[in-house]
């Protein structure tokens, strides 16, 4: 008993049985897959449909009710079904491989070349694997030994995860007996979002929410671990415990996947007609093989391994008599993998800049707070890093994947749509650009505010620093964010600069200057009076915070202070080195050209931090008597490391520092040991001098040896015995040696 | 070398060739083309004429017209445009010389 059901075929009404109708249905798919690459395929499509319905007419007319599973088989057997197309077609790639053929005739199907070269497609093959025939399908398409192919897909690590995705995104080269082969496809009846996880569970024939799951661990560990994770920790971003990884992945995947709309292509997806038992087998019988292949390979690589040897000593020698085409050949075939090498490594520089990009920018994504107003300079922060940066990393990828799998969609929509969305992000970027140069448009009036001081008689003043606060946090080893440090609502900038100059008076004075950028001039002087930064005295000790804090209202406008410390002629005074931080970050552009901008740079250091200074009638001085200026700029390279390490160990142990006196030890130190280097030097080259000399006097008297000896040699020939001429030559000899 | 590869290929090279000379006769159909190379013990499946069929017109060698029929859907006819009728000499030329030069080296022809 079987249904039957009517269909409109090419214009005419069919009454046919309902399994007929599927044949049908999946024949027309698989000649649509066949021609795929043809460029009249619904032409051809459509002839070979209104032939079959004339064929199934003339059938009614000879007194059938209804078009039955036999009559649509006959009829498929004389027009032929893709198989037998490739059959009859086989001829065209025997000159291509002549070796390949010998071997299996039908494993060729994938490699074969559809109507010229135009067609070439790479396939797994399904006869020749091992797991998933991407190795060999590879082989195939380059036409090399698919052992070539495993090894190195074996040695390289990375060989894994590319052969996961390749087994997922090319397609086998199977044609089924109903001309289904099963392929990866969005599933629309089970979807949550794209219906990706779905697809790719009918795909394996598991549960949907398995890869949900996998999709999901990520997200649900993202939440819990925010608060934990810094924002650049750069590892964590690729390894998926960061969520945006899964996101990105999966509307990659949502991009290239085609979703399964006809019932045909719903069939694909499951690779097979619903039935719980074929599945069963189809798996077993799976397992079985992979064993029986694994088993197979290993004799294989032995066997090819010792053939290769022998066919390569062959080669040799004809290679000497071959004609120069298989020469040009060769250099043709070079010549092409420079280039795809050539072009590859482009294409993945770009690809790794715009990943960098786009970690960069979710890394410092957590800074948007303090630099960028609410509203629209959010939003456009948004717009540039979907758009701007997320876009083209999607549609490289996208480009890529469909590249490689060969999917051909043609869904200039999406094309077009990822061109708009781009350019949607430039103007985002650019905008955004704009409305923040605004903000720093104008420099605020530089106002030196006078601090009262304690006791501002003192003898020598030590600077040191407020705060214990860490500001360099050791645990992120890419470190990129401008900032000292931040959290959720304050981060820390260093732009703190001091100067020492000459007291006018005879006590210390100190003033401090706060500076900020704003879109007006009032606003940038607001802002810098808003500016948190205290300085006090406490006994010989001058406390000062080591950056300023901002916090998410009033916003990074290249808050700065300068700290000015007026020393009265005849004191002392020491910057500590816990305050020598230089992390100056400062926004200055070509929008915002201000007469008041203050220039950093012009600004000389004229001390050191961590040496006692002395202030004298023309100047700063060290302890020892050189002025501080001279000083700085005789420092040669070395002391400037020793400082530098001196500088890390101080942050190491910034408590004690005050208490250790070893500056000034120090300072004399290496004036000291600059003594004892140029003596050395001097020493040095009075040495090479004279081994010099040493060097040329024993190359004139080997040179008067050799010719000495010439002579004797002469004399020996030429005159007999001449043993007087001899001796005399010889006491010649050991008269010059002895010099 | 496999036998039904060369054979096969040996097919396809003259193919188009006897398709095209069934053409010149007359206006055919496509399962007219197929009864006739069966007749002459050429056997070509409708699945690879058709793509054929449809390569040669894209190519302006072939021109069809459609013909009602009273069984089943309109048949597309096919005939020889000019263009197609000047390939179709290039080709007979072609073929003569080869049959000549294969019949030559055989031995068939003295």
């Amino acid at each position: 008993m079987k249904k039957v059901i009517n269909i409109n075929f090419q214009g005419s009404v069919v009454p046919i049985e309902e399994t007929s109708y599927e044949l049908l249905k999946q024949y027309v798919e698989s000649l649509r897959n066949y021609f795929a690459d043809e460029e009249g395929r619904d032409e051809i499509i459509n002839d070979i449909e209104s032939r079959i319905s004339e064929l199934f007419q003339e059938r009614l007319k000879n007194g059938s009710t209804c078009i039955t599973d036999d009559d649509v088989n006959v009829i498929f057997k004389n027009i032929g079904r893709p198989q037998d197309f490739e059959e009859a077609d086989g001829g065209e790639k025997s000159a291509k491989d002549e070796k390949h053929n010998q071997s299996n005739d039908q494993s060729e199907k994938f490699q074969f070349t559809r109507f010229g070269e135009k067609g070439k497609r790479l396939y797994r093959d399904d006869n020749h694997k091992i797991l998933g025939g991407v190795c060999s399908g590879i082989a195939a398409y380059l036409g090399i030994d698919p052992v070539i192919v495993r090894v190195i897909f074996i040695i390289s690590g990375i060989g894994f995860l590319a052969y996961i995705l390749l087994w997922i995104f090319v397609p086998g080269s199977n044609v089924l007996v109903n001309g289904v082969r099963k392929r990866l496809y969005r599933n629309p009846d089970n979807k949550i979002i794209g219906g990706v996880c779905s697809g790719m569970g009918s795909y394996f024939n598991v549960n949907a929410w398995i890869p949900r799951v996998f999709f999901l661990i990520p997200f649900i560990s993202f939440f819990f671990r925010w608060g934990h994770i810094g924002p650049l920790t750069f590892p964590n971003f690729l390894s998926f415990s960061f969520s945006p990884g899964t996101l990105i992945i999966y509307i990659i995947l949502w991009l290239v996947i085609p979703e399964a709309s006809t019932t045909s292509e719903k069939l694909e997806m499951k690779g097979e007609k619903v039935d719980l038992n074929s599945i069963k087998n189809s798996v077993v019988e799976e397992m079985k093989g992979v064993q029986e292949r694994m088993n197979k390979v290993g004799m294989q690589v032995g066997s090819i391994a010792r053939e290769r040897s022998t066919d390569m000593g062959k080669e040799v020698t004809y290679a000497a008599k071959r004609t120069s085409g298989a020469i040009g050949n060769i250099i043709v075939i070079l010549f092409k993998i420079f280039a795809y090498t050539i072009l590859g490594c482009i294409a993945l520089s770009l690809i790794v800049a715009l990943f960098a990009l786009g970690v960069v920018s979710i890394g410092l994504f957590p800074l948007k707070n303090f630099v960028l107003n609410e509203g629209w300079q959010s939003v456009l922060a948004w717009g540039t890093l979907i758009f701007f940066i997320g876009v083209p990393v999607v549609g490289i990828i996208t480009f890529i994947i469909r590249r490689i799998a060969r999917i051909k969609t043609h869904k200039r929509i999406i094309r077009y749509s990822f061109l708009g969305l781009w350019f949607l992000g430039i103007i985002c970027f650019i905008s955004l650009l704009i409305s923040v140069g605004q903000d720093f448009r104008r420099t605020s009036s530089a106002n030196e505010e006078r601090i009262a001081l304690e006791n501002a008689g003192v003898q020598s003043l030590e600077v040191n620093s407020l705060s214990n606060t860490r500001y360099n946090r050791a645990n992120t080893w890419f470190r990129l964010e401008p900032f000292a440090t931040f959290d959720d609502d304050t981060a820390y900038i260093g732009n703190v600069r001091i100067r020492i100059e000459k007291s006018p008076v005879d006590s210390f004075q100190v003033s401090v200057i706060k500076m900020c950028n704003g879109n007006t001039r009032r606003n940038a002087d607001t802002l810098a009076s808003l500016i948190n930064y205290s300085v006090f005295q406490k006994d010989s000790l001058l406390m000062m915070d080591k950056a300023i804090a901002i916090n998410t209202n009033d916003k990074f406008r290249n808050q700065s202070v300068i700290v000015i410390i007026y020393v009265p002629v005849g004191k002392h005074i020491k910057i500590n080195k816990n305050l020598d931080y230089n992390r100056n970050i400062r926004v200055h552009g070509p929008l915002f050209n201000d007469e008041n901008w203050y220039n950093w740079e012009d600004d000389d250091y004229d001390f050191q931090y961590g040496i006692e200074y002395v202030m004298h009638e023309n100047g700063l001085y060290t302890l020892s008597g050189i002025p501080a200026n001279d000083y700085n700029r005789n420092n040669d390279w070395r002391s400037q490391q020793d400082n530098r390490r001196d500088n890390y160990n101080a942050d190491q142990d910034t408590e004690n520092y005050r208490y250790d006196q070893h500056n000034k030890v120090d300072s004399l130190r290496m004036i000291k040991e600059k003594e004892i280097q140029k003596i050395q030097s001097s020493v040095d080259s009075l040495r090479e001098l004279k081994e010099k000399q040493i060097m040329k006097m024993k190359d004139s008297l080997r040179d008067a040896k050799e010719k000495l000896e010439q002579k004797i040699e002469k004399l020996d020939h030429n005159n007999t015995p001449g043993e007087a001429y001899n001796r005399n030559g010889k006491q010649d000899y050991s008269f010059v040696m002895h010099i | 070398m496999n036998i039904d590869n060369t054979a096969s290929q040996m097919r396809k090279g003259v193919l188009e060739f006897c398709i095209l000379s069934i053409i010149k006769l007359g206006e055919a159909y496509p399962s007219d083309i197929i009864d006739k190379m069966k007749a002459a013990n050429l056997n070509i499946l409708e699945g690879t004429l058709y793509p054929l069929l449809t390569r040669l017109k894209n190519a302006e060698f072939l021109t069809y017209r459609w013909v009602e029929s009273n069984s089943g859907p309109p048949r597309k006819y096919f005939s020889l445009t000019e263009k197609g009728a000047d390939f179709y000499q290039e080709l007979e030329a072609t073929w003569l010389e080869l049959a000549n030069a294969v019949d030559a080296i055989t031995g068939k022809k003295n």
